[in-house]
């Protein structure tokens, strides 16, 4: 029960993931981070088979830090997510496929447009104003449905994922832990603050 | 798996200079290792229909499973512990295992899952560990060689590995430092792990009493205390209690004690485990 | 001329020499100079740049400096493209060491990595070794050490306080082993790099590329209004001092090096 979400505005992109690393019926790790930072403006977030995910995601890392430095230049989110997606089509026609599900936000070095990319371990892309993976997909996008809009502040962002951490405390049935956030701005990527300890009541 | 990026990244030159093979050899710090196969179509299919004794019972091989173990940081260092039962199905193999791998006189390992898995590429390991030393000239960090071994059992991921291990030690760069590794590739840095069939009832007590600023002697007591926690209530663990303390000037190890005299003082002294009783009304 | 010695690479000729090893090295002495000086707290690669011709546009031509990863730099004397095939290894290795340690790379053992690559190289058949040397600067991950090393197309490779390779390099390295001082500063360090390349580069500071890297910072360029000041100074400095002299001979130590420079102007090395 992994939770990945993710959502854009005006000049931000933000991704959360859950905190939680679970195997069988034991919480190993509350506080791990399902993030790897590919360059200065983008974020990838990952969920999915155990072992598959991070050996992905550092792969993915290390070709695009590679690509920046043999090019002296970064890969946009975009050229970024369409890479993953060829990564993730050979890999599914290979004798062992990743089975990893991903997010992929960030925000255009030149342009300072804002994206977010929605992978599966099918190698479907799409870009998409807001996303979530796993059961998180069925609370929160009607949620984000409702109150998204595409010029939103990041305040704004930072509240509507609130409102969807609420949701899931409440009627997801295995505890995620709590979220980590992390903002990507044109200045770079920063960890956000996000309260932890509140208990939400059901009813 | 350093040779990941190369294999994987589309080469930049096609008229490559050196053929594959050629490649392989000259890049590679880790020997390639090959292992015969079982000569049927689906190796690991087949070994899990031969070794799987929960879904068949009267599966040809039993693989030594059930274990305890656990590890955990603190202010002094880090405490590993392990009982020493080794069980192959309802059998009792061994009640003198030794489950903590010194793989070097700095690093230790833990064992659970199918003992030879572990005892093999936790030696393995050492192995790593010491070239990597003569390389560069220095130590290697507890990131890189639990990096080395997750990369190794993800390489073999699905053929049939079974372990879940951890590896502790403490150096200068990163202080004590604690990973999990297991067969699916899971590799994760933290504070506390149990690992095991008894790991539910360790983490039961350790939780409950865990803080950073243990002294050493409260750790090594809760670590103690933990092991024979899970022994009294996992019918696969038992036999003896193996307590190790990680400094940075190596390990320490603090005995191999028995967990029948154990758990009669906890009980006698300290009041413990009022379940067991002499009373028959 | 080598009575066939020197046809296959990988063979010796009677008296133990690989002629095509030895080849290599005087396309190094071909290129144009590159230096390296260690100070306190930085270490500063200083580079000839060939003067460029007419219509090339020379804010986009390739540099002589290079980045290995951020907090390695190297810089090399002799065949450019060859260069661009090494350090492009050099940047994998630097990634992978990232993706399997957790680490970035030590200075000496990316070195070490290039060095061995350029041994390769010489040993095998049906290629011919790098026909380049190559300066290797940068600081180890949580250290204030600056390091400073040199690969050779035989791949030996060898740690400096100060060093020179390429062309006119024994004058530059003699140059430095005089001037060469214990615990100099940034400026110092600067200076004493361009001073050295001065020796050799007759065309002043749009003809020079320095490099400085100080711990856990990014590597910086300097630019070339700061490089002209430099150079300014320094002439200015080395006219003071030959007035001061009187003695009537002509100023500018310089002046072999520049006389041999012009002999050799027409090669397509840099």
């Amino acid at each position: 029960m992994e939770v990945l979400l993710g959502i854009t505005g005006k000049d931000f992109t933000l991704i959360a993931a859950s905190k939680a690393a679970m195997r069988g019926a034991t919480i190993l790790k509350v506080s791990d981070d399902k993030t790897r930072q590919l360059n200065k403006h983008t974020l990838m977030a990952f969920s999915g088979e155990a072992g598959d995910t991070v050996q992905f995601a550092e792969y993915i890392q290390a070709n695009a830090q590679l690509y920046s430095m043999r090019n002296e230049t970064d890969l946009s989110p975009s050229a970024l997510a369409n890479f993953v997606r060829g990564e993730l089509a050979s890999s599914l026609r290979s004798r062992k496929p990743y089975n990893v599900n991903l997010l992929l936000g960030g925000v255009d070095p030149i342009t300072h447009k804002p994206s977010l990319y929605w992978l599966d371990y099918l190698a479907s892309l799409a870009s998409v104003p807001y996303a979530a993976h796993g059961y998180a997909q069925y609370y929160c996008l009607s949620l984000l449905d409702k109150h998204h809009q595409p010029d939103i502040s990041l305040e704004r962002g930072m509240e509507l994922l609130r409102l969807c951490a609420d949701e899931l405390k409440r009627r997801l049935p295995i505890d995620f832990k709590g979220l980590v956030v992390k903002a990507v701005t044109k200045d770079g990527i920063e960890v956000m603050p996000f309260d932890e300890d509140e208990v939400v009541k059901g009813t | 798996m350093d040779t990941l990026v190369a294999r994987y990244s589309r080469p930049a030159y096609h008229q490559n200079v050196f053929s594959e093979q050629e490649q392989q050899d000259l890049n590679d710090t880790v020997p390639s290792l090959k292992f015969a196969m079982p000569p049927v179509a689906h190796p690991s299919a087949w070994l899990r229909a031969a070794t799987d004794d929960r879904s068949n019972p009267s599966c040809p091989i039993k693989i030594a499973h059930g274990t305890t173990t656990l590890a955990f940081r603190f202010q002094g260092g880090i405490i590993v512990a392990t009982d020493s039962r080794a069980t192959a199905g309802n059998w009792i193999a061994s009640q003198t295992v030794k489950k903590v791998i010194e793989i070097n006189s700095d690093l230790l390992g833990t064992m659970a899952g199918g003992a030879a898995d572990c005892q093999y590429w936790l030696a393995w390991l050492g192995m790593q560990c010491r070239l990597h030393e003569l390389r560069h000239k220095r130590r290697i960090s507890v990131a890189a060689a639990s990096k080395i071994l997750a990369n190794l059992v993800y390489q073999y991921k699905g053929m049939g590995l079974s372990m879940g291990t951890m590896c502790a030690g403490v150096t200068k760069e990163e202080g004590a430092a604690l990973y999990y590794i297991d067969s699916d590739g899971t590799r994760l840095a933290g504070d506390l792990f149990c690992v095991g069939s008894g790991q539910t009832f360790a983490y039961g007590v350790l939780d409950s009493e865990y803080r950073w600023d243990l002294t050493t002697e409260e750790a090594l007591e809760l670590g103690s205390r933990s092991i024979l926690a899970a022994t009294h209530r996992d019918a696969y663990s038992g036999g003896f209690i193996n307590l190790y303390h990680v400094k940075e000037t190596g390990w320490e190890k603090h005995g191999f004690t028995d967990t029948n005299p154990v758990f009669w003082k906890t009980k006698l002294e300290k009041g413990e485990f009022s379940n067991v009783t002499s009373n028959f009304d | 001329m080598a009575s066939g010695y020197d046809r296959a690479l990988s063979v010796f000729s009677p008296d133990g020499h690989v002629f095509q090893v030895e080849y290599a090295g005087e396309a190094v002495k071909r290129g144009t100079c590159a230096v390296g000086v260690k100070g306190t707290d930085v270490v500063v690669l200083g580079c000839e740049k060939r003067s460029a011709m007419k219509l090339q546009d020379t804010r986009i031509t390739p540099s002589k400096i290079g980045l290995l990863d951020t907090h390695v730099c190297l810089a090399f004397a002799g065949l450019n493209a060859d260069a661009r095939i090494l350090v492009d290894k050099a940047r994998l290795e630097a990634q992978s060491h990232r993706l399997n340690l957790e680490d970035p790379v030590t200075i000496e053992y990316i070195t070490k990595y290039v060095a061995g690559v350029q041994q390769r190289y010489t040993q095998s058949g049906g290629v011919r070794p790098f026909g380049i040397s190559t300066l290797v600067v940068g600081f180890d991950k949580g250290s204030e050490q600056p390091r400073l090393y040199q690969t050779e197309p035989s791949g030996i490779y060898s740690a400096w306080k100060a060093n020179a390779i390429g062309r006119s390099s024994k004058t530059v390295r003699e140059f430095l082993e005089r001037n060469y001082k214990e615990d100099m500063d940034r400026e110092a360090t600067v200076r004493l790099a361009i001073k050295s390349l001065l020796e050799v580069v007759q065309t002043g500071a749009k003809n020079i590329e320095i490099a400085i890297m100080a711990p856990g910072k990014p590597v910086e360029m300097l630019p070339v209004e700061d490089i002209e000041n430099y150079v300014k100074n320094i002439e200015q400095e080395k006219q003071e001092e030959a007035a001061k002299k009187k003695t009537g001979r002509t100023p500018g130590t310089g002046a072999a090096a520049i006389l041999t420079r012009g002999t050799q102007g027409e090669s397509s090395e840099q």
